[in-house]
């Protein structure tokens, strides 16, 4: 089976500090691989580091089989990343339909993508002329998983897609996310283990700035002693 | 209905504000005569719509980069000064645009040299002791061929061949008997001039080339494509050498232009020299310091003064006028005019206006032409930020730059294309000032002075608030300035008190106090 990113050994400083001591992570093609881990475990840097966003000072960064570490945010992205970041990153100056727009890579994006992305998330539909500004926690959250759909993406990064919703609104992310893997491998951060164990196939563990751990989801729910040890009380 | 309310309640501050300066501008017509009120105001939107070409391209690229570009009034006057010449003497324009092109033209062979020079396998020592013998000789080479090369130029020292001399030629429109055209003595002084220049560029970009090989080390990068440096290369290295060929036709013919299509040529060259001014700047001076903001103040501000000493070494330290077009300039014949149609049957500097019962001269270009081109330019800059995408690109990367590169857009191409749009529209704004006002070598700092006090009030990065701020500096100071010459009858006093000159300044800076006590996002500004 091919991988579709492979992360080997990456070390990641934001200015002097050493975020990223080591992490490895393998995601093959299809499907959801979950990145867990406590707080300030370096889950969300790893992201960034595969988006180029923060770029690593050693390792590699393998998509598709080529080598992208080191080269500009704008041209990882388009070899076909798409990235939901932690804060969303909607523009608050631009309407929903702008902020989906701005996403195409090729003109027309957007008009073959939109049925996917209205069907899997109806209530944009209807607030489609809205500023970002006006659209609350859960809607805001939509919006940045379906610009991820609009350009014809391989891989999506999702960095904490649950964080901060309404448990029904968590539960229709979820299911839009498992809906959206079936087209594009998902590569998710996510802090409550209950709905990254529920969506992923694949886990890798970190701690301190190191991957410790990975393996198939299916083997971690029963092995209570290490979802202590890494990830807390689950 | 309850949308406007609650528009209302968002904006409650603004609104009050504005309503408040609405009022304070309905309250002058008390102290003056409604002729006079109405020309104040017209100087006043006149000014501020000057100030309005400085002020868009500070604000969007203060958003955009969170670059404050201390430099964009320096540019703002040598985009009046390029104009100028493009305007009096398009000849010189023509003679020096070749020595330009093949500068250019070296320079365009650098993406060879990165995989070429890559390739070759030097000592360490070597390495980095000979770009800077590159760099010198090529500078050398530079300045012999470039202070060799025959210009038909002012002298801004010299008064019997200073641009006011030519403004009098222009005006009595002598230019063209005047103009000794400048051409190498021998075909083999030409060659040699020629290939000096082209060898001198091409030294100084292998020099540049080879201190990013001695920083970075050498980059295994095969060239992208060959063939289209060299194409670039030999088309502009063609053009410049076909230029100098169709030099005196050329000349004779733009010589031979109405000052109405000059006019618009000068407009076009300085936009163009300052949108190529502002690329060169971010892309060479600005993108490395991107993270350091207090560097890039003392770059854009040290930039500014460069700018003034090379415009008062090529123009001359003595302020001149630049001759109105034709089409606003006419004494004569049915003039003043009395309508919009007489004024555009006869070409006249002014129309006389019949406002509440008294004459009022309006001068057409200065209360008119002026005004009329800052409403163009902000519904066009408007249209640019809403409708396109590079606007919208504008708008989202003035919020999160890092998100819309992660979304796969090359930011960085985009805010060079800004900055170079920015400038060229305050160097186009030189051009539009420069009939009104004149030139000098102070009129940057001026106007620097007043579009930041402009974006201040406006709320800094807010384009509307940049057209706000810079209308109500420009109402204000036509205000204080009328004023002066009115006086205001205050209570408790026995003779009516009369704003000094020195208060005119000083009442801006007044005035952002006030709104910045009021509003400290400003108008328009967003609180974080």
């Amino acid at each position: 089976m091919s991988n579709i990113l492979e992360v080997r050994n990456i070390h990641t400083y934001i200015s002097q500090f050493h975020i990223l001591e080591g992490v490895d992570v393998e995601v093959p093609k299809g499907g959801i691989v979950a990145l867990l881990g406590r707080n300030g475990a370096g889950k969300t840097t790893t992201l960034k580091t595969i988006m180029g966003l923060t770029p690593p000072r050693s390792g590699e960064i393998i998509f598709d089989q080529e080598p992208v570490q080191g080269r500009p945010s704008y041209e990882i992205a388009s070899l076909g990343i798409g990235f939901v970041p932690e804060n969303r990153g909607i523009f608050r100056d631009l309407s929903v339909l702008e902020n989906l727009k701005i996403a195409e890579r090729k003109k027309g994006d957007l008009d073959r993508k939109s049925d996917f992305i209205f069907e899997l998330f109806p209530d944009l539909q209807r607030l489609i002329k809205l500023p970002g500004t006006h659209l609350s926690g859960g809607q805001q959250q939509m919006l940045a998983v379906a610009r991820a759909l609009v350009p014809d993406n391989r891989l999506l990064l999702i960095d904490e897609p649950s964080e901060g919703l309404a448990p029904v609104i968590i539960e229709a992310m979820m299911e839009a996310i498992r809906r959206l893997s079936s087209e594009t491998t998902v590569l998710l951060v996510e802090q409550n283990f209950i709905v990254a164990s529920q969506l992923a196939q694949h886990y890798v563990i970190i701690e301190e700035g190191r991957s410790v751990q990975a393996g198939l989801m299916a083997d971690l729910v029963h092995d209570k002693a290490t979802i202590q040890r890494y990830l807390g009380a689950a | 209905m309850p949308n406007l309310l609650q528009t209302y309640r968002k904006n409650r501050t603004l609104i009050i504000t504005l309503v408040i300066l609405f009022l304070l501008l309905l309250l002058a017509i008390q102290g003056m005569s409604t002729r006079d009120w109405v020309v104040t105001v017209l100087r006043g939107l006149a000014v501020g719509s000057i100030t309005f070409l400085v002020a868009a391209g500070l604000s969007i690229i203060l958003g955009l980069m969170d670059v404050l570009n201390l430099a964009h009034g320096t540019l703002f006057m040598i985009g009046a000064y390029v104009g100028w010449s493009m305007y009096v003497r398009p000849d010189t324009v023509v003679d020096a645009t070749t020595p330009f092109l093949l500068v250019l033209a070296g320079f365009l062979l650098m993406p060879l040299w990165m995989p070429l020079l890559g390739r070759l396998r030097l000592g360490r020592s070597a390495t980095r002791v000979w770009p800077w013998i590159a760099l010198l000789a090529g500078l050398a080479l530079l300045a012999l061929a470039l202070t060799r090369y025959p210009l038909s130029i002012w002298s801004g020292t010299e008064y019997q061949n200073s641009p006011i001399v030519w403004n009098q030629y222009f005006e009595a429109g002598t230019v063209q008997e005047n103009v000794t055209p400048a051409t190498f003595d021998t075909i083999i002084a030409a060659v040699v001039d020629w290939g000096s220049l082209l060898a001198g560029s091409v030294l100084v970009g292998l020099a540049v080339a080879g201190f990013a090989i001695a920083r970075r080390g050498p980059t295994a990068q095969a060239a992208r494509s060959v063939a289209r440096p060299l194409m670039w290369f030999a088309l502009v290295a063609a053009v410049a050498i076909g230029l100098y060929v169709v030099n005196t036709p050329l000349s004779d013919f733009l010589l031979s232009l109405s000052s109405n299509a000059l006019f618009v040529l000068a407009l076009i060259v300085a936009a163009l020299v300052g949108a190529g001014l502002g690329g060169l700047m971010e892309s060479t001076m600005i993108r490395p310091l991107y993270d350091r903001g207090i560097y890039q103040i003392l770059l854009t501000l040290g930039l500014g003064f460069i700018g003034v000493e090379m415009v008062r070494s090529i123009w001359g330290r003595t302020g001149f006028t630049m001759p109105k077009p034709a089409l606003f300039s006419s004494t004569g014949d049915g003039c003043p005019a009395e309508s919009i149609s007489g004024w555009l049957q006869h070409q006249c500097s002014t129309i006389i206006v019949d406002i509440g019962g008294e004459p009022a001269r309006i001068r057409t270009y200065n209360e008119l032409f002026v005004i009329a081109v800052g409403i163009v330019v902000l519904i066009a800059v408007w249209l640019l930020l809403q409708r396109t995408r590079l606007g919208m690109i504008i708008r989202a990367g003035v919020q999160d730059s890092r998100m819309v590169e992660a979304l796969g857009i090359n930011v960085r191409r985009v805010f060079t294309l800004v900055f170079a749009l920015g400038v060229g529209l305050a160097a186009f704004g030189g051009v539009i000032a420069a009939p009104a006002t004149g030139l000098s070598d102070t009129m940057g700092a001026t106007l620097l002075l007043s579009s930041l006090i402009a974006l201040a009030i406006g709320g800094l990065t807010s384009f509307p608030g940049a057209a706000a701020g810079a209308v109500i500096v420009g109402l204000t100071q036509q205000f204080i300035i009328r004023y002066g010459q009115l006086g205001i009858n205050l209570p408790f006093l026995a003779e009516p008190w009369k704003p000094s000159p020195p208060l005119v300044p000083a009442s801006v800076i007044l005035l952002m106090i006030i709104i910045l006590l009021v509003l400290p996002q400003g108008l328009f500004g967003r609180s974080e």
